[in-house]
């Protein structure tokens, strides 16, 4: 061992160790160039913990360590997992939000999130009583109730269905929730990360509804969750004939245990609420049911004390992911000012950036995908030589509404309603390029 | 369920004229899947309406209600129903709602006493969802009634009475006007700059650690946080009396029993919940300051606590922790797993 490390080349090593391993056979071969490659590889880490030290030995003119040794080969990590330098790319929440982490939420780091996919182990989470490990071959979904026959489908008869897929954001309608009285958190993954943007793959709800054939009193499904808060939603007929789906993949992979595996409900465009995950049960009715998380929860409180029900859009909303508070600006000259832009009720027509606080505007650019009911990224690029801004973003989407001031919903709804804040957001970028959270009334 | 079966009748009576048109539209049948028998059905189906549809038979007193909530709910609810740390508040706050701070209780806020049976009987208690007869159920709702004073000490909650009960905020909700704001696209002189007020954040409140260096700022995790807090109190510790304090347990060190082994999947699927995380006042696992005046008892005291419930300084030990279907043996392993990994 000892004579193979003070070897210096890797080629040389090989070759070495090839010569050594001749006259054994294949199987004891084998065993001997894996256990020599291995020896290599500890032996090159040793020396490049060593070299790395010394600064500036893997930049130009210098050959970098990675590129004289070899990495590891296919099937080390049978699932892949990000680069270990990108660590601090990881979902976050705000301990005093919530008693405890099993019934709970965290955040998606969207300063650091490109495009408009979230990765699916990023996607924000939020639980009732906490994530169940569901085996999808003693997983049903039941569908009864107001129906000509009602069926319990395996998690085989609902991948035989022709499946669609569609890319769609997902928002707890409390995203934001925590700014309604003032500025509060520092940071762009608290004011905004409770929202996700995936490719979901399943059957639509309307398909199902027609094989259970659904009575005509039916006006009204009760969505109902398999863990231990058995998670209930009432949602109109005309929303799961609309575009409601019952997903069972996202991202291409099947759903993650966080998002409801093995089955949930997609409700496009809708709060995250009403997309039950582990979907177990499907009741139509002729009523609303009035359950616990549409009555003492998601409704919204109005300053009269009388409170909305049935809340269920996520209105037009945007905000700049870069700079943020994460992402300060750190040169000046050319910038390019970014952002995702979202609605509940379409796609993204428009959006438009301020410097001074909602003085003035300018129009940025859509880029990639636009899509009903998804993330839109937007951009402007510009040149930023230390004067500080007041920077915000506007959106507007198809139908023609345009994203409100802060102002304008709390002349409105006063500062109690929690949900459905989707106001102009605020940062202020300081002459030293740090920015800050900041609210204009 | 009964309405289902009277339709199956009915169709095969009339016939399959009555079955197509009975349906909202007519799309192709896959076919695929079983048909849910009433019984599968009747299993799962547990919702309850405003209009008392869903409930079962039965009924379930305050009196009988008070025993269970001590024992079950007060832990988190307080006994009063007012609420431990950021368990949720189930009573009192009437007229509240037009406060700055409004406080939206079962009595100051929800509109129908069917969601309190419905609730309880899918969801709680937090730590043993669906272990609750729909005897329980009712004196539990019965009795949570009670706490908001919406019925009186010798009422008996059933099925034929629930639905009547009016709630003082049933009339306090109305259906979504949104779009309700109207803004435009204005592109100059949209603000006058001289009336712009700029605020800022309170500073302290937001984990900020993971990009700013140093922050005195909470940490991004419940973990995290208690990890935190409990550093923060054994360096204020340490400076008052200069002694270090161990905190954690080796886990090295800890050699366990059969039984403490036997215990650990107990652990894991019903006490974790509470004890991995110390929450309502619990001891957490590891935690050997927080177990030290416990360990020093007699272990067969502390296995008794667990089984048969404890009241304590620090908060309430339900009965084998809420989770009744555990067996005196598993709780016992367990309590074993958490002595041994905690000293």
């Amino acid at each position: 061992m000892s004579k193979i490390i003070k070897r210096p080349g890797t080629r040389e090593l090989m070759a070495q160790l090839a010569k050594e391993s001749d006259g054994l056979s294949i199987n004891e071969r084998r065993d001997f160039l894996r256990k020599g490659m291995m020896a290599l590889g500890g032996g090159a880490a040793t020396m490049v913990a060593g070299t790395t030290m010394a600064q500036g030995t893997n930049l130009p003119p210098m050959e970098p360590s990675w590129g004289k040794m070899l990495g590891h080969g296919v099937v080390e990590f049978p699932y892949g997992q990000p680069s270990k330098y990108e660590s601090h790319v990881v979902r976050r929440t705000v301990p005093w939000l919530t008693a405890e982490s099993i019934s709970s939420i965290s955040m998606s780091p969207l300063q650091d999130l490109k495009g408009i996919i979230t990765p699916n182990g990023l996607v924000f989470e939020r639980y009732h009583a906490g994530v169940p490990q569901i085996n999808p071959e003693e997983h049903r979904l039941m569908v009864h109730g107001l129906v000509d026959r009602p069926i319990i489908f395996t998690m085989d008869d609902l991948m035989r269905f022709p499946s669609v897929s569609q890319i769609k954001f997902i928002e707890c309608p409390a995203n934001g929730g925590m700014e309604w009285k003032g500025a509060q958190m520092e940071a762009l993954q608290f004011t905004h990360g409770m929202l996700s943007c995936c490719e979901w793959t399943g059957v639509p709800l309307r398909t199902l509804l027609e094989e259970v054939g659904v009575q005509t009193e039916g006006k009204w499904i009760l969505a109902e969750g398999a863990d231990g808060a058995h998670m209930s939603r009432s949602i109109p007929l005309e929303k799961a004939l609309d575009d409601t789906l019952v997903v069972y993949a996202q991202n291409g992979e099947m759903l993650r245990p966080e998002q409801g595996y093995p089955l949930r409900l997609i409700n496009p465009g809708w709060e995250g609420n009403t997309s039950i995950k582990w979907l177990r049960r499907l009741e139509v009715g002729d009523k609303p049911w009035y359950h616990r998380e549409e009555t003492s929860k998601y409704t919204d409180l109005m300053e009269d004390g009388r409170a909305r029900k049935f809340t269920f859009v996520q209105e037009t909303n945007s905000v700049i992911t870069s700079p943020c508070p994460e992402n300060p600006i750190k040169n000046s000259g050319v910038i390019e000012i970014e952002g995702v832009a979202w609605s509940g009720r379409g796609k993204i027509k428009q959006v438009d950036v301020s410097f001074d606080g909602g003085i003035s505007w300018t129009p940025a650019k859509l880029k990639g995908l636009v899509l009903s009911k998804a993330l839109t990224r937007f951009s402007l690029v510009t040149k930023w030589d230390g004067q500080p801004w007041l920077l915000q973003a506007r959106a507007i989407d198809e139908t023609g509404y345009v994203q409100p001031t802060l102002k304008q919903l709390r002349e409105i709804r006063g500062g109690n309603s929690i949900y459905h804040k989707n106001s102009i957001h605020t940062w202020k970028v300081a002459a030293n390029g740090e920015v800050t959270n900041v609210q204009i009334s | 369920m009964f309405r289902s079966l009277k339709n199956t009748l009915l169709v095969s009576i009339v016939g399959a004229t009555l079955f197509v048109s009975s349906s909202v539209y007519a799309g192709e049948k896959y076919s695929f899947g079983k048909t849910a028998t009433s019984e599968e059905i009747a299993g799962w189906d547990i919702d309850i309406r405003p209009d008392g549809k869903g409930l079962p038979d039965g009924g379930g007193s305050v009196e009988d209600g008070e025993v269970l909530y001590e024992q079950l709910c007060a832990t988190c609810h307080g006994l009063f129903g007012e609420g431990e740390a950021r368990w949720p508040v189930l009573a009192g706050g009437v007229g509240t709602l037009t406060e700055e701070r409004p406080t939206k209780t079962v009595g100051s806020y929800w509109p129908y006493a069917s969601t309190l049976y419905d609730y309880i009987r899918r969801a709680m208690p937090f730590t043993a969802p669906r272990s609750l007869t729909n005897e329980q159920t009712y004196q539990l709702t019965a009795y949570v009634l009670y706490l908001n004073e919406l019925v009186d000490e010798d009422f008996v909650l059933t099925h034929e009475n629930l639905a009547q009960i009016e709630m003082p905020n049933k009339d306090g909700f109305f259906i979504d006007p949104r779009p309700d704001v109207k803004n435009i696209r204005c592109m100059k002189d949209c603000d006058d700059p001289s009336k712009m007020k700029i605020e800022g954040t309170l500073k302290g409140i937001t984990p900020v650690g993971h990009f700013i260096e140093g922050a005195d700022a909470p940490a991004a995790s419940h973990e995290g946080q208690e990890d935190l807090e409990r550093e923060k109190a054994h360096a204020r510790k340490a400076a008052l009396t200069g002694e270090e304090v161990q905190t954690e347990a080796a886990p090295e060190a800890v050699k366990m029993s059969d039984k403490a082994i036997a215990g650990e999947d107990t652990f894991d699927n019903a006490c974790k919940v509470c004890h991995g995380s110390g929450i309502a006042g619990s001891p957490k696992l590891g935690d050997i300051e927080a177990w030290a005046p416990r360990v020093k008892q007699d272990l067969a005291v502390l296995v008794e606590h667990a089984i048969k419930g404890f009241s304590g300084a620090s908060g309430i030990m339900p009965p084998k922790g809420g989770r009744v279907d555990l067996s005196d043996q598993q709780v016992e392993e367990a309590v074993y797993y958490m002595v041994e990994s905690s000293k």
